[in-house]
């Protein structure tokens, strides 16, 4: 391509929410990646930039123009269009007039799916120039962004994010015209509202590839990345200042970096008498609060400072300092007005508030999910060999920090506060370590809880809540999953897979349902059922999760799912042999079997002195070994080798044959083979 | 800054931009959202920019006057541009200099904070505005009012009249506020905030949290509302009703506060409060399109262009 250009769009809002930076921007970067591609027969990067007031995008060696295309256009059959002498019939010079060429330059061809030669003309479209397609293709792709939480403004209906204030739109050094709720493009855009303090007049921007260098000479570092990374370096050197390092959230920083368009982090401190309070309490209330992080030593202990951002290069008078230092006092001083308050009563005398506590309006109070929770987690405890009055202990606590203060204010803080109010009142270890985890895993990749107590505690929870719900019909549909039950179901799956726990989903499924009693609405037989295949998707979501091949999954999933260990043991065995071509034979041959057995009413034993071809009498011989007891990679050794076998027995041996006693007896061989395999995986799901 | 200092800079500014300066509205209230200026005003068609302070009820903030931070009553300043003009963000930032804000020197950031009122059907996106870490302002454009969607937008910035002046004099403590200055032969006295409001808070917060009658509360509420469908189903009158409404609303709050509404019965309460404010905010639409010569005069002296 000889006249290639860039082009660059920014559109300028007033502050667009953070949340939805990103989204839009990749959304805008495919739909013009396409675009480019569809009609200049270019596949090109889209550079992406976003800072608050701005979405931007660029891309770098687009044609100058459309490349020209033949088009072939065909008339009326050769007969009509040229007369006996092999002149022009007037319907033949209709037809050149009509593509505004000559006679002498229709042709005449007999075109697919034609049964006689027509005129045919073929003319050059000459492509259209690149800024036109752009001024065209560029308001539609905007105006059809999909934006979540759409916002009209003024008198117009036109509806984005955040109200649009300018448009700038180069092509080269040319701007794209086109306007969008009459806001036109044009060749200028805004700096950061400090630099404009001192220049009124718009930032020329002179080409797309100056664009970040001239945003940055007025005060905006319009990529994100590298805000990020500007912050994170900051946060570090601070850090050290004040002799110790960040907590890190992760989170927080891509917050940071996504609300200001001049990244500067301001150190602050705040009076050491706050340190009293938990450190989880403080690490919440700074980052939710005031978007800030803590800082701690080297052993963890947190340090009187916290560290936050800025939109703007500096604090020349102090006031950024002092005024974050100002509000995070008034917000410690609720939080430790909230500590002291709840620790005047221990913790576990408002249990009888837990009674005023609305759980679910059918399900009833708070304090009738702790007594449900209690009985189950007593139970699973007992199951799991470890003391059943321990758990009957920690459920009764669990719930009480939702009444507290500290928790009213900072929900997040749930069992968080719990566990730290049993731990000051001097509760056992395990007893507030337990309360403290039992709301984990919080999503999918953080932490399950840590300890056995705290395990338990946590599926009795979630399964009581799960079990609850789909007992009063309000299980999920579709997308719609209001109360967060697949979660919840998710988390209870993983903490029995993941600690390797012998529990069987369905069994404590039904205690929890039991627990229930007459609150349901739907008749049991109902729930379970709903129950059974909500789990059975949980587990197979789990196993995904775990980076099992699809193969290995569906087959041994369908082999049976509420042992985990089990199941885990034949993915790990299976996986080793995802790989095997004699897997694939083997998976044939046991859809055969399959096929075979669906009209056959379970019949008699294997009489093997029955069978007359050596291919059969082979299998049988195979059985014995196939069902001893062993582990799973010896059983699948002696499956794969199998596949021979199976192919030849196939080839060789017509199973549905005449003789009935002969019929039988291979029905009933193959009958034991299929119970073979199922005892490790659906092998006919092998794909 | 006193507080009645920062009130009057803040009322010049938006009257020489074009504001009308309302006052107050009689009746207690949980935001200046619900004084009949804004949400009227609002509705409909006719351009209408209003400004005015609203003393802002929350039982359940109440501290009995010990927490230097909350309030039981805070003081609200509560502008509405209607439509929304284009540079309104430049306006607010305008009127922060008027306050005494040298924003060289200060950081500014506008953050999403979306506001819904349930009890008035209403809901619009926006920011809080957030000055060297501090929620300062409000600041949102209505999309829906009385459950019917705004046409044109209004922007709705709102001032926390006793936070700003805090800030701005660096005072830790509400009750150490000075509202202004009292002259006699005899010299000059500051007034602090606590002179004028502590004894206020303690004694509406006792009310809200203890000595409320609950059982007359409830039969109040009920009242209020059997009140404010016969105003407004009988005899077409809207503002009335929605007194009655603001009352419902009051009430409620005190109820919250006593700690007397379930989570259950809350939504079904809201509900209450929201269908009658939205049918007043519907007579006053078809009463504006059946009327329109009652509204020559406020049309004719609408916003200057």
């Amino acid at each position: 391509m000889s006249d290639t250009r860039s082009l660059l769009l920014e559109i300028h809002c007033e502050e667009i929410p953070a949340r939805f930076l990103a989204p839009l921007c990749t959304e805008f970067a495919d739909g013009v990646q396409a675009f480019i591609r569809d009609t200049l027969k270019a596949d090109l990067a889209v550079e992406r930039f976003y800072s608050p007031r701005k979405l931007a995008w660029r891309i770098q060696g687009l044609p100058a123009a459309q490349a020209d295309q033949a088009e072939t256009q065909v008339g009326p059959p050769r007969r009509m269009c040229v007369d006996g002498q092999d002149q022009p019939t007037q319907t033949g010079l209709k037809f050149a007039e009509k593509w505004g060429v000559g006679f002498d330059q229709v042709r005449f061809e007999q075109p697919a799916g034609k049964k006689e030669p027509c005129a045919v003309v073929t003319l050059t479209r000459t492509g259209r120039p690149t800024v036109d397609l752009l001024a065209e293709a560029l308001p539609r792709l905007i105006a059809s962004l999909h934006v979540p939480k759409a916002m009209r403004w003024g008198a117009s209906e036109f509806q984005f994010v955040r109200p649009i204030r300018n448009l700038l739109c180069l092509f080269g050094a040319e701007v794209v015209p086109f306007q969008l709720d009459g806001v036109p493009t044009g060749a200028t855009t805004w700096g950061h509202r400090l630099f404009h303090m001192d220049h009124p007049e718009p930032v020329p921007v002179s080409r797309p590839e100056a664009y970040e260098a001239e945003l940055e000479r007025a005060g905006i570092v319009v990529a994100c990345p590298e805000r990020r990374a500007r912050l994170e370096r900051q946060l570090t050197t601070l850090a050290a200042a004040a002799q110790g390092r960040v907590v890190a959230d992760e989170h927080l920083l891509d917050t940071l970096a996504e609300i200001v368009e001049c990244p500067t982090i301001v150190a602050g401190q705040f009076p050491e008498s706050f340190l009293t309070l938990p450190k989880e309490v403080l690490v919440t209330s700074l980052a939710e609060h005031q978007k800030a992080f803590c800082v701690e030593d080297a052993a963890g202990a947190l340090l009187p400072a916290f560290l936050t951002a800025a939109n703007r290069p500096d604090d020349p008078e102090g006031f950024v300092k002092s005024g974050n230092e100002w509000v995070l006092r008034a917000r410690l001083y609720d939080a430790r007005f909230f500590f002291e308050e709840d620790r005047k009563q221990p913790l576990r005398e408002r249990m009888d508030k837990l009674r005023h506590l609305t759980f679910h309006r059918e399900l009833g109070s708070y304090f009738d999910k702790t007594q449900r929770i209690a009985a189950l987690c007593e139970a699973m405890a007992s199951a799991l060999g470890l003391d059943g009055t321990d758990g009957r202990l920690v459920a009764q606590a669990c719930k009480c920090d939702l009444v507290t203060l500290m928790v009213g204010e900072f929900p997040e803080l749930q069992g968080v506060m719990g566990g730290e109010y049993l731990k000051r009142e001097q509760a056992h270890e395990k007893v507030w370590r337990a309360v403290k985890e039992h709301y984990q895993p919080v999503s999918a990749d953080s932490p399950i809880p840590a300890s056995d107590l705290g395990g338990i505690l946590a599926i009795a929870d979630k399964l009581d809540t799960v079990a609850g719900c789909f007992a009063i019909g309000q299980a999920p549909t579709g997308s719609k999953d209001p109360l967060a039950l697949r979660r919840a179901g998710q988390g209870i799956i993983r903490i029995l897979f993941e600690r390797d726990w012998n529990l069987n989903p369905m069994r404590i499924a039904a205690l929890a349902l039991d627990g229930i009693g007459a609150m349901a609405t739907r008749p049991a037989a109902e729930t379970m059922e709903a129950l059974e295949a909500f789990f059975r998707d949980r587990v197979a979501h789990q196993l995904e999760q775990a980076g099992y091949p699809g193969p290995v999954r569906r087959a041994a999933l369908a082999a049976g799912w509420t042992d985990l260990v089990d199941l885990k043991a034949r993915c790990e065995a299976l996986s080793a042999f995802a790989d095997d071509p004699r897997f694939q034979s083997l998976a044939q041959s046991a859809k055969r079997i399959g096929n075979i057995l669906k009209d056959e009413a379970p019949g008699a034993q294997l009489d093997p002195g029955l069978l007359q071809e050596p291919e059969e009498k082979v299998l049988a011989g195979l059985l014995g070994g196939l069902e001893a007891d062993g582990d799973q990679d010896s059983l699948l050794n002696d499956l794969a080798e199998l596949a021979g076998p199976l192919e030849a027995f196939f080839s060789a041996v017509m199973v549905k044959c005449d003789d009935p006693g002969l019929r039988a007896a291979r029905i009933a061989l193959l009958r034991r083979l299929q119970g073979a395999f199922l005892r490790v995986a659906d092998f006919s799901l092998w794909q | 800054m006193h507080i009645q200092e920062l009130i009057f800079r803040l009322q010049r500014f938006w009257a020489d931009r074009g504001c009308l300066i309302g006052q107050p509205y009689d009746l207690e209230k949980g935001a200046g959202t619900m004084n009949p200026l804004t949400f009227f005003g609002a509705l409909g068609a006719r351009p209408w920019n209003v400004a005015y302070v609203e003393p802002s009820r929350r039982p359940a903030d109440g501290r009995y006057g010990e927490n230097p931070f909350r309030l039981y009553k805070h003081l609200q300043m509560q502008v509405i541009l209607k439509p929304s003009p284009a540079k309104v963000q430049d306006l607010y930032i305008q009127s922060l200099e008027a306050m005494g804000v040298d924003l060289r020197k200060h950081d500014l950031r506008f953050e999403e904070d979306n506001w819904e009122a349930p009890t008035l059907g209403a809901w619009g996106v926006g920011w809080q505005v957030m000055l060297d870490g501090m929620e300062i302002s409000q600041f949102t454009y209505f999309q829906q009012v009385g459950g019917m969607d705004c046409r044109p937008v209004s922007a709705e910035i709102t001032y926390g009249i006793e936070r700003i002046c805090m800030f701005l004099t660096g005072i830790d403590n509400i009750y150490d506020l000075v509202w202004g200055e009292v002259k006699t032969d005899q010299g000059v006295f500051p007034v602090s905030y606590r002179t004028v409001r502590q004894r206020e808070e303690f004694e509406l917060s006792a009310y809200s949290f203890e000595h409320a009658d609950l059982d007359l509360h409830w039969k109040m509420f009920e009242a209020f509302e059997r009140e404010g469908w016969r105003l407004l189903n009988d005899l077409g009158h809207f503002l009335s009703a929605y007194e009655q409404a603001l009352k419902m609303s009051h009430t409620f709050n005190v109820l919250g506060a006593r700690g007397a509404v379930s989570t259950t019965e809350r939504p079904g309460l809201i509900k209450r409060i929201r269908d009658l404010t939205c049918a007043c905010a519907r007579a006053c639409v078809a009463h504006e399109e059946q009327e329109p010569a009652t509204l020559e005069a406020a049309k004719g002296e609408g916003v200057p262009a």
